[in-house]
């Protein structure tokens, strides 16, 4: 195992009964990377975590942290710490007790020493002063931060994060978001977080697994995930799509990165491969809202389409287009970004939509619709 | 509804208590209080029932037996119940849940009196374990398992294992299973995360379960007597023997009012020490 992964996972199948919740995982964490493990609820990620900590026994596989093989190793003894999406925060005792509650475990180290390393991971998550607090006494936000304090203070290999943020409300977890990046970067601690909300995994992460029924997906920083989805489940999982089915493929262009043209009610669209597709396959396609290009009036190339609706949404617009050569209807969701050179559009406008071939990807469509995976 | 026919209303739903307390607890103490001051030839005021029992070393002997004992009894009492009401409430699934709780339930459909002739029955001389560990070879005459203070201890813990487990569950069921695991994530072994999580936790709990089953074996005379024989020497006994053998109501009631009196001075004194509030405890 080289000295530079933290967290390794090798083979690792997890069975309650009948039910395999985690199935043959492998990933490596580099240190002092930010990873992401991303998916509905039910996909397995909380057992994934809660294995690294200790509170699961993998079924098989194996699992090392800091290079060293950790199956047989109880939680109180992995060098990992968690953050618990419940937080856990010790109600009995006040802030400074639920930091230096492990410090007194490890022992070895005199009372101010240990007030003064509290004091310290308390300064950096921004409590200063609020030692002598109780618990109930604090925000949502400041437990969050007490949280996260309890854990640094012991300097961990690795912190495991349990969707922290999910229990706040949208500012305070848009801020804290930020911060929670800010101090994974000054600390340089290698940070595992688990959460089924994609803009927090996107918009923290070095790297992130996308997990579904217990199988990885995907890993891929967040751009190529965004950007070169792996299979039909991120594609439709992350991001913003419109999604057409029951396309049929009608060339294929074949390279590093393969370039179909599939029929959809008749009409020709450009995309990326996203796996193995063969001239008459039937393919499902996705298309990002924000990678259409919208151009008001009747051109050479390019889709021509009606305005329908236009939601305005702030800092953007989703419009949606009707296809009007299509030979079923179709229609195509456009986010328009308000810059100063945007197109205005009406309902009723006639529009040209076009985009980047490798702006949208298709895939063999999926038997079941795959984010409704089962508990 | 305004405000006067509330209150109204109020008074007609606590009648039926105050009632309760004012004629079969109030009223008996005011009496056994009035008794305690007077002597029972005259009827004139006197201290000489108390003296009575000050003077008499035998007396005092008994009621620090008691009182200790019953501490003890109370303490022992706490150390069975606490792994029972946690592995009922934290480790056991739903079929071994609702057995260990049946099981723990089940003895109080019987009054205390069956169960003490029960446990008699099993432990005199010609009882069942006597006889089963003759058979087994593990003793080579009869034993007399009866009238021994370990009698009584067993005796008293089994009749107020359920007064101190039912707290002590409630208790523990709204301990969140995240901060025992969130304890041991931390680096706590099982006796820290016992010490510095559950039993905070579970403190209340542990108070009144405590205090109860503190009350119920200071007051017991049933299990006692009938396991401990004519020379438990518990207090109960004496008041009794007071009343009813020697029909001097005056010492009786003398010898009532100080065991009633420590009882609620000691209880008052363990919730100051843990700095625990009754109405909260509750």
């Amino acid at each position: 195992m080289s000295p530079e992964i933290d967290v390794a996972l090798v083979n690792v199948t997890k069975k309650f009964g009948n039910l395999v919740a985690v199935d043959n995982v492998s990933f490596e964490v580099p240190k002092g990377s930010f990873f992401s493990i991303l998916g509905p609820s039910g996909s397995g990620k909380t057992t994934l975590l809660r294995m690294i900590a200790g509170f699961e026994v993998p079924t098989s596989g194996d699992i090392y942290i800091g290079g060293q093989r950790v199956n047989d190793v109880p939680p109180n003894k992995r060098p990992c710490n968690m953050v618990f999406q419940r937080l856990a925060l010790f109600p009995m005792m006040n802030v400074l007790d639920n930091v230096t509650f492990g410090l007194r475990r490890r022992g070895g180290m005199s009372k101010a020493e240990m007030e003064r390393r509290a004091k310290d991971a308390l300064a950096r998550v921004g409590l200063q002063g609020l030692e002598k607090r109780k618990i109930h006494q604090l925000s949502g936000g400041q437990q969050q931060r007490v949280a996260l304090a309890r854990s640094l203070v012991l300097e961990p290999t690795v912190l495991l994060l349990d969707e922290p943020l999910g229990s706040l409300d949208l500012k305070l977890r848009q801020s804290m978001k930020l911060e929670l990046k800010h101090l994974q970067a000054r600390t340089g601690t290698t940070f595992v977080y688990i959460t089924h909300d994609q803009t927090i995994a996107l918009a923290m992460s070095d790297t992130v697994a996308v997990i579904n029924r217990g199988k990885i997906e995907q890993i891929a920083p967040p751009e190529e995930l965004y950007r070169r989805p792996a299979t039909h489940f991120v594609a439709s999982f992350v991001g913003e799509n419109n999604k057409l089915t029951g396309g049929r493929v009608l060339a294929v262009r074949p390279g590093p990165d393969p370039q179909v043209e599939v029929d959809f009610a008749g009409l020709r669209m450009a995309g990326r491969a996203g796996e193995d597709l063969a001239v008459g396959d039937t393919a499902d396609l996705f298309i990002r809202p924000e990678m259409i290009s919208l151009r008001p009036g009747k051109h050479e190339n390019g889709l021509l389409g009606k305005v329908s609706e236009v939601n305005f949404d702030g800092s953007h617009s989703l419009v949606v287009v009707d296809l009007v050569e299509a030979q079923r209807p179709l229609s195509l969701n456009v986010k328009i970004q308000h810059t100063e050179d945007a197109p205005e559009v009406q309902p009723g406008d006639v529009v040209t939509l076009s985009w980047r071939w490798d702006a949208a990807n298709a895939f063999h469509p999926v038997a079941q619709p795959s984010t409704e995976a089962e508990v | 509804m305004n405000a006067s026919s509330k209150r109204r209303g109020l008074w007609l739903v606590l009648i039926p208590m105050l009632l309760w307390i004012g004629l079969l607890f109030v009223l008996p103490h005011v009496k056994l209080f009035y008794l305690s001051f007077v002597s029972r030839r005259g009827g004139e005021f006197t201290l000489a029932n108390y003296l009575y029992f000050f003077k008499n070393p035998l007396y005092r002997r008994i009621f620090v037996r008691t009182a200790v004992f019953s501490t003890l009894v109370t303490l022992l009492t706490l150390v069975v119940s606490f792994p029972l009401a946690f592995i009922i409430t934290k480790v056991a699934g739903k079929r071994l849940k609702a057995m260990l709780l049946l099981a723990v339930i089940l003895p109080y459909w019987v009054s205390e009196l069956i169960q003490a002739f029960t446990w008699m029955v099993l432990l005199r001389e010609s009882g069942v374990f006597s006889y089963l560990l003759q058979r087994l070879g593990i003793i080579h005459h009869p034993v007399e398992f009866l009238y021994h203070d370990y009698t009584i201890a067993l005796g008293l813990v089994y009749t107020s294992l359920l007064f101190m487990t039912i707290p002590i569950m409630n208790s523990l069921d709204t301990l969140d299973d995240s901060l025992i695991e969130a304890a041991y994530d931390l680096g706590a072994n099982f006796w820290s995360t016992l010490r510095e999580i559950i039993i905070p936790h579970a403190a209340p709990g542990i108070m009144v379960g405590s205090i109860m089953t503190f009350m119920l074996n200071l007051g017991n005379y049933v299990t006692v007597t009938l396991l401990g024989g004519k020379n438990s020497l518990w207090f109960t006994e004496i008041i009794y023997n007071q009343f009813i053998i020697r029909f001097n109501q005056n010492k009786g009631s003398a010898f009532s009012v100080i065991l009633l009196t420590f009882s609620v001075v000691f209880v008052w004194i363990v919730l100051k020490v843990t700095k625990q509030d009754l109405s909260e405890a509750m």
